[in-house]
């Protein structure tokens, strides 16, 4: 029984995992509207070994039993949802959001199909069949807007600029500027407990099913005038708010945990030579 | 009889224990609101010892006190403050607590001796969780999470508890709140307060605390040894960050190596007990 080793094996496993999660982030540093991932460690189950009543002797100041911890573990992943820097593209289909807000879009081209989240705003617009070009993210997904009761797609017609407004609002305007079409406004979503959203692939989140999505996510309106609202900004995009410097600190200090486990492990196998040495 | 042999071996236990409790504070170097344990060692009880032949309890006769092994007794708690870290996360809460007792003037190890010798130690604040089965447990862990019917709870699942005894539970977004320095709870934009407050404890005796894992402690001490921590106490709460572990590296590392020498230095003397049973065996009696 060695229970060096298996605290420091298993928190060298957690270290690795910390290690991961920093590799992601790290890897994104240049993802539009990326938010970092943060692990939580907590040490594992300890036991106690027992004592009888007669190990209770003068001087001793805790209560009887021997504490033993088995090293540390991640028990949660964290969303860093803070605001990204906007970086200006003058790109009419680039929109960056200010303030606690994801996009809504849908997992497939009907809008009955499962909700998703994103922050990133690099939208295209894609060609459909009956000549209008419909707003899509840059992994093909349609963007949700809202004409005030019901959801919609963003459908603009051929030739037609696309105009966002700070609260959301969306216009589309022909080439000679005579007709504009109101689209209505683009859904937006304030993040109630970041922990439940599911990061699902191509940057977007989702609502775990066992979960009810009001209780994860609550529609909000862009309030572009109040300091502390969500507004629109069109012709920018929102950067990963992954900054290097705190991932490289994190790296760090993460890199010198795992060598210093190391270290117990390689110390702890010493001890087991020299219990096995006694009879050489 | 070698009774040395025996001595060594349980020297070599209890190195061991001191390597595992080592090896785990270097595991929790990365565990919010960890507190590093140190393993305390006592000697078995002495016992008189006397030459052979000679006469019961007088003074030719008796040759001396002799200790037969040393055990891993306790491991005990050091509440050290951990840094703070910046998290910027809304439902990181770091507890900062430096409790006054009068007529005390605790050390950096929260220890006072009076001029009696009388040994007392500094309190320490938790915030308070309930677990499923409804016990109380204490953590410094803040780093919190959120269900979703609003509940807080810590990252095991467990529900924190406010000062009215129910758990906090914030409805909307947590970005909206402010935790003011006594744990009640505030709307950011507005600054009213929102009628809940975390509850935190004041344990007199931090020693009667028992590390259950996951960050979480017991109390087993008598129930007038915890209260909830008063206005006048020098605790407060900080949002935004965590409370690190107060493990040192540094010093983990060298206490990883005397253990380490010291397992060595009692397993050599193992050995050389074997040696000499072996001369006494092999050599003495060989015909």
């Amino acid at each position: 029984m060695n229970n060096s080793m298996i605290s420091a094996a298993a928190s060298m496993g957690a270290m690795q995992q910390k290690l991961d999660i920093l590799a992601d982030n790290i890897s994104n540093i240049n993802t539009d509207g990326y938010k970092r991932k943060n692990a939580v460690f907590e040490d594992i189950l300890t036991n106690i070994q027992p004592h009888e009543d007669s190990f209770l002797l003068e001087g001793r100041r805790s209560p009887l039993g021997f504490t033993q911890g088995w090293g540390a573990r991640v028990v949660a992943q964290t969303l860093d949802m803070t605001q990204g820097p906007l970086k200006a593209t003058g790109l009419e289909t680039d929109v960056a959001i200010e303030g606690n807000a994801l996009f809504e879009v849908r997992s497939g081209m009907t809008i009955d199909s499962e909700r998703a989240f994103t922050r990133q705003g690099a939208f295209q617009l894609m060609p459909t069949e009956n000549g209008n070009r419909i707003l899509v993210t840059n992994s093909g997904y349609p963007v949700v807007a809202s004409n005030g009761t019901t959801d919609t797609f963003v459908n603009v017609p051929e030739g037609y600029k696309l105009v966002i407004a700070d609260d959301g609002t969306i216009t589309a305007t022909s080439p000679d500027n005579l007709d504009s079409q109101q689209l209505g406004s683009l859904k937006l979503v304030e993040v109630l407990k970041p922990e439940l959203l599911q990061a699902v692939a191509d940057n977007m989140y989702g609502v775990p099913i066992d979960v009810n999505a009001g209780d994860v996510v609550q529609t909000v309106t862009a309030t572009p005038n109040r300091t502390d609202g969500v507004a629109i900004r069109q012709g920018s995009l929102e950067q990963s708010n992954v900054s290097l410097a705190d991932e490289m600190a994190d790296l760090v200090t993460v890199q010198r945990a795992y060598q210093l486990n190391a270290r117990a492990l390689t110390s702890a196998d010493q001890m087991m030579q020299m219990a096995t040495d006694l009879r050489g | 009889m070698l009774r040395g042999l025996y001595t060594a071996a349980s020297g070599m236990i209890a190195q061991q224990r001191r390597h595992d409790t080592v090896t785990n504070n270097i595991a929790n170097l990365n565990t919010p609101g960890y507190k590093g344990t140190s393993s305390v060692n006592r000697a078995f009880p002495e016992m008189l010892i006397a030459a052979m032949g000679g006469k019961d309890s007088s003074a030719e006769g008796t040759i001396g006190k002799l200790n037969t092994g040393v055990f891993a007794e306790e491991n005990l708690l050091g509440l050290l403050q951990g840094d703070m870290m910046e998290t910027d996360r809304s439902q990181d809460l770091a507890l900062i607590s430096d409790i006054l007792v009068d007529g005390s003037t605790f050390d950096a190890s929260g220890k006072y001796v009076d001029a009696d010798g009388n040994v007392s130690y500094q309190p320490q604040a938790f915030f308070t969780v309930r677990t499923a089965d409804g016990e109380v447990r204490y953590t410094r862990n803040g780093s919190f999470q959120t269900t979703a019917d609003g509940t807080l709870v810590s990252s095991e699942g467990m529900a924190v508890l406010g000062t009215n005894g129910q758990p906090i539970n914030v409805r909307g977004s947590w970005d909206n709140v402010t935790v003011g320095s006594d744990g009640t709870l505030y709307d950011r934009t507005t600054n009213e307060p929102l009628g809940q407050q975390l509850y935190l404890t004041k344990v007199a005796n931090p020693n009667l605390l028992i590390r259950e894992g996951n960050g979480l402690f017991r109390y087993e001490g008598q129930p007038n040894g915890i209260e909830q921590v008063q206005a006048g106490d020098r605790v407060s709460i900080q949002q935004g960050f965590l409370e690190r572990s107060n493990v040192d590296s540094a010093q983990s590392a060298v206490d990883l190596m005397a253990a380490l020498r010291a397992y060595s230095a009692n397993q050599q003397i193992v050995k050389f007990y074997d040696q000499s049973l072996q001369k006494a065996v092999n050599e003495v009696g060989k015909v």
